[in-house]
């Protein structure tokens, strides 16, 4: 079952940083699994938990949340904002049992489109093996 | 040890004098096991007031109703309203001053110690008397409990029955007051964060085994925010109504309505209400467990709620209510965050 799988990753990137990063990775032609559904929030610390539970319920085997390295947020302080909220929602998501590798955080900068395509993988190498998310999801 | 006098007087002494709208306090309940909320406006009526472990409501509730009442009125009734805390209550009270929810001018505050005690857990209570009626409820010596039912007179160790909440709590008198009754002695806590020790140790199959039993049982009753005193949104992101619906609304339109949640007791939005309830509260919830005891199919919220509140100790140092002029958890950040599940 799980050889065929494939997971769906739900990235909130920051408009400033990890999504300029994942841009740099498309057109430096860097190679990455495709198991990624971008979304573009203008800071992560706009990224609400109701986004991420949502990704969850609607059927998101993984949710990544990406801003800027601290003391390069464009709005100064989103990011620090930001890495307090998502590790209460990781705390939350994992005392309910939820997988911790389901969730995670990272910083990934303009610059860094090789760090976005490693993160990408190893998500998606780390998710494989733990099949579908079913606990959150709507409709069964 | 808290005289019940001494506060009936002094309630009856800020009402002569006008000091409050009203008091709110607790009165005897009907049947005799948890004491009712009562609003006392006239002075000759502070008799009905008492203190004792049966009091285990949070009042503070009612503040925020009254906040929420006078803001719709065209006069309002701004003078304060005098309450009766304990020292959870007082909390909340904290809470809602560092929100400019309230002001600190807006409630009197009559401040109870639960000095080495807190209050009953009545699930607890009822087990201990295999379903009798109970006639009377009182404070032996120290440790003891008498509880008088139709078979006469049973002791009971306080230990026994005090609400979980209170074993675990930090501190046990008010942080926050205009009198205080009772003093504020120290109690060792020794595991301050019992409850959630053993969901905690299990793997995460067991705990999720074990949520999706309790989260399954929620009927979506919403009693756990209507008597929460930090569930005080004007409009609930469970239930969002606010769009205005007009004979020229396209479906479209509505359909576009962002829906978080939808409000079938599913399982899967079950876990989505409580999830965004508990993030809400992350550090606010100043665990009265008012929830928990207002849940009718017994779901252990209080964990929920437990769990973060631990989180915001032990990652961020926030202990919460205690400092009314502090910044909120969710509102500030410190340079040293843990940042180590960041890549």
């Amino acid at each position: 079952m799980t050889k065929d799988f494939e997971p769906t990753i739900v990235a909130f990137l920051c408009k400033w940083c990890s999504s300029a990063g994942s841009d740099l990775a498309g057109v430096s032609r860097m190679k990455y699994p495709p198991n990624v559904i971008p979304i573009t929030v203008m800071c992560s610390g706009s990224v609400s938990p109701l986004y991420i539970f949502n990704a969850f319920q609607k059927g998101a085997d993984g949710v990544l949340v990406s801003g800027c390295h601290p003391g390069d947020c464009h709005y100064i302080k989103g990011n620090f904002y930001a890495r307090r909220r998502i590790a209460l929602v990781k705390e939350l998501l994992d005392f309910i049992g939820l997988e911790s590798e389901r969730f995670k955080m990272s910083w990934v900068s303009a610059a860094e489109g090789t760090k976005y395509t490693e993160i990408i993988k190893d998500f998606v190498k780390e998710l494989k093996p733990l099949g579908p998310q079913k606990k959150l999801r709507r409709d069964q | 040890m808290v005289e019940m006098e001494q506060l009936q007087k002094e309630a009856k002494e800020i009402l002569k004098q006008g000091k409050v709208k009203f008091v709110i306090g607790y009165s005897k309940g009907s049947q005799n096991l948890t004491a009712t909320p009562v609003f006392i406006k006239k002075p000759e009526h502070t008799s009905r007031l008492i203190w004792d472990p049966t009091c285990v409501q949070n009042l503070v509730k009612f503040i925020v109703d009254d906040k929420q009442k006078q803001s719709r009125e065209k006069k309002p009734d701004e003078r304060p309203v005098g309450i009766v805390v304990k020292g959870c209550d007082s909390r909340a009270i904290n809470v809602l001053i560092q929100e400019k929810f309230i002001d600190r001018d807006d409630v009197y505050i009559l401040g109870l110690s639960c000095e080495e005690l807190g209050v009953v857990d009545e699930k607890k209570i009822a087990q201990k008397l295999e379903g009798k009626k109970i006639e009377k409820i009182e404070f032996a010596k120290k440790n003891n409990l008498i509880v008088s039912t139709k078979d006469g007179e049973k002791k009971i160790p306080v230990k026994d029955v005090l609400a979980d909440r209170c074993l675990e709590c930090k501190a046990h008198f008010p942080v926050i007051y205009d009198q205080l009754f009772g003093e504020e002695t120290e109690r060792e806590v020794k595991e301050p964060y019992k409850s959630i020790k053993k969901t905690e140790s299990q793997s995460p199959k067991k705990r999720w085994d074990f949520w999706k039993e309790q989260l399954e049982k929620c009927i979506r009753c919403y009693a756990c925010r209507s008597i929460c005193p930090m569930c005080y949104c004007d409009e609930c992101v469970a239930d969002s109504i606010n769009m205005a619906v007009t004979a020229e609304t396209t479906a479209e339109e509505k359909a576009q309505k962002i829906k978080w949640i939808e409000r079938s007791p599913a399982l899967s939005e079950n876990i989505g209400y409580h999830l965004i309830r508990a993030i809400h509260l992350a550090g606010r919830c100043i665990d009265c467990g008012e929830c928990e005891r207002a849940c009718p199919v017994d779901i252990p919220l209080r964990l929920l709620n437990k769990k973060l509140e631990k989180a915001a100790h032990e990652l961020f140092d926030y202990d919460v209510g205690f400092d009314h002029k502090k910044p909120s958890l969710i509102s500030s950040f410190k340079d040293e965050d843990p940042e180590d599940f960041i890549r």
